[in-house]
């Protein structure tokens, strides 16, 4: 009989001990299992996933909030710059981490290290939600408002502010 | 706990963990399927990765019509023989249950596996797919024919044809001892 005309009436006799399906298994059974990495990549990917496809009405409010957040950053970057006296040399602040060397990470995995990964910071630390040891910039060992205040000033060093 | 249809309705609402929770449902079925057809670890993982990103890129609008097994079942097939082909390191059926059957054949259990293994490797790779489908993962008869798109009676034939064989052959048949 061909593959094609394969027509089977009769009563199919599944019965097996329950041995062979543990006997099968055990043949095709990885030897590790997944590792924690993949899981990882695979979290990332979900996470980076839901955020750009969001429905649109929560994704319209995304972008008023992000929008609102843009106009206060911009207002608090100009209301820093006027503070300071740009005239005037001044030595390295011995309590403020130097900024040559620092590399901002892109919390927001947006492909760019802006003033939104402060904003990302910040939420993320106030919210207690997600905190990557990477994201001390300020090395001090703690995740806190002065790394917020780090990645704010280094996404202006580094001139690829979203403002 | 939240059925599959519950956790895709959420996760079509952007809800990353709903998704997260299908990915841990269904991550060691996925990865040890891809195991089966790949034969290799590395392979295996990116089979993994793969089939829940294109799972992944059905979402929002995602609609199962059968059950998440028969959904993933092809793609798994698919992404796997994909990834065989782009590095060129084809490894049969048989050559995997080759490497499986070779340890301690002098052993108790190990040798009833090894039997197991040699009589599995003259079976038709149809055949042998289709006896996997169910004793190893437990589908219904109707969801391989779905995963395979193919007939009901064809599932059954074939499955038939491979108990068989396994009843015949002495090395096999105490598993179909009453």
């Amino acid at each position: 009989m061909t593959e094609t005309m394969e027509h089977f009436d009769e009563d199919l006799d599944l019965r097996a001990s329950s041995k062979l399906s543990a006997d099968l298994s055990s043949l095709f059974e990885p030897p590790r299992p997944v590792p924690p990495e993949v899981d990882r990549a695979v979290s990332d990917r979900i996470r980076r996933h839901f955020v750009g496809g969001k429905p649109l009405e929560i994704q319209h409010r995304r972008f008023r909030w992000a929008a609102l957040w843009k106009v206060a950053a911009a207002a608090a970057v100009v209301i820093f710059a006027f503070s300071l006296d740009l005239t005037k040399k001044r030595e390295p602040a011995t309590d403020r981490p130097a900024l040559t060397g620092i590399e901002a990470t892109d919390i927001d995995l947006n492909g760019r290290v802006d003033i939104l990964d402060a904003f990302t910071l910040a939420r993320q630390i106030e919210a207690a939600g997600r905190i990557e040891p990477e994201w001390d910039m300020n090395g001090d060992g703690l995740v806190d408002r002065s790394d917020v205040d780090t990645v704010a000033l280094a996404a202006v060093r580094l001139d690829k502010g979203v403002l | 706990m939240t059925s599959d249809r519950e956790l895709i309705e959420l996760a079509n609402k952007g809800d990353p963990d709903a998704f997260e929770a299908l990915y841990y449902r269904y991550r060691d079925w996925v990865y040890r399927l891809a195991w089966r057809f790949t034969g290799n670890q590395q392979d295996a993982l990116d089979v993994l990765q793969e089939t829940f990103t294109y799972l992944l890129g059905k979402f929002p609008g995602f609609e199962l019509t059968a059950s998440m097994t028969t959904f993933l079942y092809p793609a798994v097939r698919h992404i796997s023989a994909g990834i065989r082909a782009k590095r060129r390191r084809f490894a049969s059926d048989d050559e995997i249950l080759g490497e499986l059957a070779a340890p301690e054949v002098d052993g108790g259990a190990d040798r009833g596996r090894s039997e197991l293994a040699a009589v599995l490797a003259v079976l038709p790779d149809e055949q042998r797919e289709i006896l996997l489908m169910r004793f190893v993962d437990d589908m219904s008869l109707q969801e391989i024919a779905i995963a395979l798109n193919i007939p009901v009676g064809t599932v059954k034939s074939r499955l038939n044809r491979a108990l068989r064989t396994l009843r015949d052959d002495r090395r096999t048949r105490d598993y179909f001892l009453e």
